[in-house]
C-alpha cells in the first residue's frame, strides 16, 4: 500500500511525515493517522529521522527549551532521547541519543534562526488537519500564573477554614454550658451555705 | 480596532512612553494588540530571522544586527521616557542585546495560526 507523505517547510528547515490513514475511522486517503516515519531536515546539518515514539519527545524537548529560553530561565533540557543546552544566547547544542546500543549520540549546533524555524515546523504539524498527532504537553502551555491563581484559591480556603471551624466549635461548645450553669441557682446555694 | 487612531491612542498606555496616558486597557483591546503583533511578526518573519542570524555570527555578517540595534536605540530615545530605569536598561549597549534577542525570539515563535494564543500565554507568564 502506498504511504502518504506530508511536508512542512519553514525557511531552512523541513519536516516530512510519512504514514497511513486510519481506514477503520473512515478517514480520507490523504490523511495520516498512523505515522510510520518522520524526517527533520535542517540545511547544512545531518538528517534527523525516527519513528513516532521519538517524534513526540523531541517536539516536547524543543517546546520546553524554547519556553525556558524566552522566560529568562536557564535554558537546559535533558531526557533519555534528547538533550538541549545553550552554549550562549545565540547557539544551542542538541544531543540526540540513539535507542540502539553502540551508536554514538548525534551532536548538532544550531542558532536562534534555525531553532525558530524548527519550532515553526512543529507548529505547522500540530495545526495540520491532515495529520492526526497527539498534542505535546508543552505546546500552547497555559501560563503558570493562571495555575497559581487556582492554587491561591485553594491556599486561601485552607487558610480560612481551620480558624472558622475552631470558632464555630467554640460557640457550639460554650452554648451547651448555658444548660449546666444557672447563675440564680448558684447564688441561692451560696446564700444557704453562708447565711451571714 | 475601529481605526488606526485607536491603535495610536492605545500605544500611549505603555508606561515607558513619553506620551504615557494612564488608561486601563480593556481585555478586547489587549487581545486585539496581541493579534496585530502576531500578524506583523508573521509578515516580518524573514527579517526577524535575518536579524537573529546576523547576531549568531557577528564576524561574518554584523551589518544587519548593527543597523537594527542602532534603529532600535534611536526609536527608544525618540519615543520613550529616558529617565525611567527600564528604558535606561534598553539603551544600555551591554545589556540590551539580550533583551532584543529575547524579544525577537518571542515574536519568531508566535507566527503560526495558534501564535495568538502562544504570545498571550508568554505575556501572561512573564
Amino acid at each position: 500500500m502506498m504511504q502518504n507523505k506530508l511536508s512542512f517547510h519553514q525557511s531552512s528547515v523541513s519536516l516530512e511525515i510519512i504514514g497511513l490513514p486510519d481506514f477503520s475511522n473512515n478517514e480520507n486517503n490523504d490523511q495520516i493517522s498512523i505515522i510510520s516515519q518522520w524526517k527533520l531536515t535542517i540545511i547544512d546539518k545531518p538528517l534527523i529521522e525516527g519513528k513516532i515514539e521519538h517524534l513526540l519527545p523531541i517536539m516536547d524537548a524543543f517546546y520546553i527549551y524554547s519556553n525556558l529560553l524566552i522566560k529568562n530561565e536557564i535554558p537546559s533540557y535533558e531526557s533519555k532521547l534528547i538533550d538541549i543546552k545553550a552554549e550562549n544566547l545565540h547557539i544551542h547544542t542538541i544531543v540526540l541519543k540513539s535507542s540502539k546500543p553502540n551508536i554514538k549520540p548525534l551532536i548538532l549546533k544550531i542558532g536562534n534562526s534555525l531553532l525558530s524555524d524548527t519550532i515553526n515546523c512543529f507548529d505547522q504539524l500540530n495545526e495540520s488537519s491532515k495529520v492526526k498527532i497527539k498534542k505535546t504537553s508543552a505546546y500552547n502551555e497555559a501560563p503558570k500564573k493562571s495555575k497559581l491563581g487556582i492554587n491561591n484559591k485553594v491556599k486561601l480556603f485552607d487558610f480560612i477554614m481551620p480558624p472558622f471551624i475552631a470558632i464555630c466549635s467554640l460557640i457550639l461548645l460554650s452554648s451547651t454550658f448555658i444548660y449546666f450553669y444557672n447563675p440564680v441557682e448558684v447564688k441561692e446555694k451560696n446564700e444557704l451555705l453562708n447565711p451571714n | 480596532m475601529p481605526n488606526k487612531v485607536t491603535i495610536w491612542k492605545l500605544r500611549n498606555s505603555n508606561p515607558l512612553r513619553k506620551s504615557y496616558v494612564n488608561n486601563n486597557i480593556k481585555l478586547n483591546e489587549f487581545n486585539a494588540l496581541i493579534q496585530i503583533t502576531v500578524e506583523f511578526s508573521r509578515y516580518l518573519y524573514p527579517f526577524i530571522r535575518e536579524i537573529l542570524q546576523s547576531k549568531e555570527d557577528l564576524e561574518k555578517n554584523s551589518v544587519i544586527w548593527n543597523d537594527f540595534n542602532k534603529r532600535f536605540v534611536e526609536l527608544i530615545k525618540e519615543r520613550f521616557n529616558i529617565d525611567s530605569m527600564k528604558v535606561k536598561k534598553l539603551l544600555n549597549q551591554s545589556e540590551n542585546d539580550e533583551i532584543i534577542v529575547r524579544l525577537l525570539l518571542t515574536l519568531s515563535f508566535c507566527i503560526s495560526n495558534q501564535g495568538y494564543q502562544k504570545l498571550k500565554n508568554f505575556l501572561l507568564d512573564i
